[in-house]
């Protein structure tokens, strides 16, 4: 999936920093460097996502988002911010934001992020309710998982887990996504609390199978793919 | 505050006085108002009804037995010496049939049978020479026959009564007026005088100063209850302020050391021959480091904050759903590392906070009874209700910690000497006892109760209900 991504952060390092993440990842970037520009650029173009920085000149990144979404506009934007307390990721996702990445951010956790983004937008309107990956089958409405012909019994939070996994299936997504977006906090565990509940859902999915669903990513995350 | 010679007109103290002496001064005015009359004005009704009792009976007389009847009692009346009432009888061409008076002191009207009110003053000369003038009210009337009648009562009395309560309202006012001043002006001066002493610290703290506290009286009054708030609200301010310099001073501290072997470690690679495999070593190593500060730095923040939190926040939460959660996130890792968890979770134990901080808190503790617990262990995590609040404990089964290190270790940054192997900001406990602060609970160490002293460690957040 390759995306055109509008990166709109003054710092030029940061900025070089983010073009080359995402490049590598096999996506086109565009930089702007101040908010005014940004908004201007963001509203005569198609891009696929948008990465905008809390704090930008002539225009705040929050106002930016805010002005964006008044005038219409709908590609997902990203907020990066040196600010990453609960109040201000609830502040960046008021003003129309659809995620929330504190700075220092690892490049695979930006990676997954912006390629999240990319899907929401690409999903279309009509809700899904049956999702598949390779011979894996969920069904939203009666709540069950079936691969091949078993049925695959899931507590309920392994089964939101899963869900979360299969939407974003061929993407990466980070712990910390998982944590955010399945368990809804908003804090490192130093424990790897996480890893384990992947592992007792790989155990249920992927144990019996000859072909392994759901991958490590070594050092960013986990990866559903078929 | 603007001065100038006018200035003391804006003060609460002028204002104040003014309002209570013209208070006063009207309250005084109503007060003599009604005393009057209730004296002169009552006494003045009084002379007029006897006078019109005395003149109804002369009337009478007069019906009964026509001038004759009528002159004689007057003769009869003439002969009582202590009487206040005058009588003039004349006949219908002004001779004077009986008097008091040498003649008729006022018109007499040509109506036969209207009664008519009249006031006159006669003129009596004393031997002295000095002359004494009396006020008269009286009633004429020219009976049918001609003649005129005139009954009059003297005023004096009453006049005397209306001039001596004329003169003692004269003399009163003026003292009524200055004592409400002065009432006004000393209850207006206190009020000042609190109110000065209040702009006296509002000063000092804007200068720096919070140190300063506003002196609370004994009586309990609004300037009392003002001052007691305002001494709570700088020794709040203090502490927030003791708390930011001390995050501030804590970031310098100790970010400056893991910095510097940072520094140290890119400095002796430059030194180096480097290959590129080594080069990509020293940079993973690096990566690691810079990581570790940043956390670092990012739990020092979040426990300035949690320190500097006022509770805007705090929603009710239901801590059973939220302890069941961080239960069901944390059983799985307690299996991977061997250990035995169990948990006891009442049902319905609601409490006021913040539900991410009480979420972080109750992690760092769950994460330390699984860092700190060797495997084959077990883990037991309980929340229940307790007096007014809700008691969470987290019971490991680890090495545990020395009666006299409990307190020390929630202090931020303090790291047990067997803790140090393991990895670890030594901010995790400092967090959950300032998350205990915030929400007015209570982080409480204490032995798990095993037989052997050194294994087994009790955590126990104590919240209460409200906050």
């Amino acid at each position: 999936m390759n995306m055109r991504v509008l990166v709109i952060e003054d710092d030029i390092e940061h900025a070089q920093f983010i073009e080359k993440v995402l490049g590598e990842a096999g996506h086109n970037v565009e930089t702007v460097g101040d908010g005014v520009g940004g908004l201007v650029r963001a509203r005569e173009d198609q891009f696929d996502a948008l990465v905008v920085d809390r704090m930008l000149p002539e225009k705040p990144g929050l106002q930016l988002v805010e002005e964006y979404r008044n005038a219409g506009g709908t590609t997902p934007a990203l907020f990066l911010s040196a600010l990453s307390e609960v109040d201000n990721r609830v502040e960046g996702l008021q003003a129309g934001a659809d995620d929330y990445l504190a700075k220092p951010f690892a490049p695979s956790e930006l990676v997954a992020r912006v390629e999240a983004l990319g899907r929401r937008q690409t999903q279309g309107e009509p809700p899904v309710t049956q999702l598949r990956v390779g011979d894996l089958e969920m069904d939203l409405l009666s709540r069950s998982v079936h691969r091949g012909s078993t049925k695959i019994d899931l507590q309920p939070r392994e089964f939101k887990l899963l869900e979360f996994l299969m939407r974003h299936a061929g993407q990466t997504v980070t712990r910390t996504m998982l944590l955010e977006k399945v368990w809804n906090y908003h804090f490192d565990p130093q424990t790897n609390v996480i890893d384990v509940h992947i592992s007792r859902l790989r155990s249920k999915i992927d144990k019996e199978f000859d072909h392994q669903l759901l991958q490590t990513v070594r050092g960013a995350g986990y990866c559903l793919q078929a | 505050m603007k001065s100038g010679p006018f200035a003391f007109i804006r003060t609460t103290t002028f204002r104040l006085a003014l309002v209570y002496s013209t208070l006063f001064a009207l309250f005084s005015a109503g007060l003599l108002t009604y005393l009057y009359q209730a004296t002169v004005g009552a006494s003045r009704a009084e002379a007029t009804a006897r006078l019109e009792a005395e003149f109804r009976t002369l009337a009478v007389a007069y019906n009964r037995g026509g001038p004759e009847r009528l002159e004689q009692s007057l003769l009869e009346r003439a002969l009582v010496r202590v009487r206040d009432f005058t009588y003039q009888f004349e006949t219908v061409n002004g001779r004077t049939i009986v008097g008091d008076m040498p003649r008729m002191p006022v018109d007499t009207s040509d109506d036969l049978g209207e009664v008519r009110r009249v006031t006159f003053e006669v003129e009596r000369p004393f031997a002295d020479r000095s002359t004494d003038i009396t006020t008269i009210e009286g009633r004429i009337v020219r009976l049918d026959n001609g003649s005129v009648l005139l009954v009059g009562i003297k005023m004096d009395e009453r006049n005397r009564l209306v001039q001596r309560v004329t003169f003692a309202v004269a003399t009163a006012a003026p003292f009524g007026i200055i004592l409400a001043l002065l009432g006004g002006f000393f209850s207006a001066s206190y009020a000042s005088r609190r109110a000065e002493g209040l702009t006296r610290i509002a000063e000092a703290v804007m200068g720096g100063d919070l140190t300063q506290r506003a002196d609370i009286g004994s009586s309990g009054d609004e300037f009392d209850r003002l001052s007691e708030r305002l001494n709570a609200m700088l020794a709040r301010l203090e502490d927030l302020m003791a708390a930011t310099r001390h995050a501030g001073e804590s970031i310098a501290h100790d970010l400056r050391s893991p910095l510097s072997r940072l520094r140290n470690r890119i400095e002796a690679a430059l030194s180096d021959d480097m290959t590129v495999e080594t080069a990509r070593d020293t940079l993973a190593q690096t990566v690691e480091e810079v990581d570790h500060v940043l956390s670092t730095f990012s739990a020092i923040l979040s426990l300035a904050k949690v320190g500097t939190a006022s509770g805007e926040t705090f929603e009710q939460i239901d801590l059973s759903e939220l302890a069941e959660e961080m239960a069901e996130l944390f059983e799985p890792a307690c299996e991977e590392s061997e250990l035995g968890f169990e948990s006891q979770v009442e049902q319905d134990l609601n409490v006021i906070g913040d539900r991410a901080l009480l979420a972080q808190a109750i992690s760092n503790l769950l994460d330390n009874a699984i860092k700190y617990s060797p495997a084959g262990g077990a883990i037991a995590f309980t929340v229940s209700a307790q007096d007014a609040g809700v008691r969470l404990s987290v019971i490991d089964s680890g090495t545990g910690i020395p009666e006299q290190d409990r307190e020390r270790v929630k202090q931020r940054f303090v790291r047990l000497d067997r803790a140090r192997t393991l990895p670890g900001s030594g901010l995790g406990l400092a967090l959950v006892d300032a998350v205990a602060q915030l929400h007015k609970g209570q982080l409480l160490l204490d032995s798990a109760g095993h037989p052997d002293p050194n294994t087994g460690l009790k955590v126990s957040l104590i919240l209460p209900k409200r906050v």
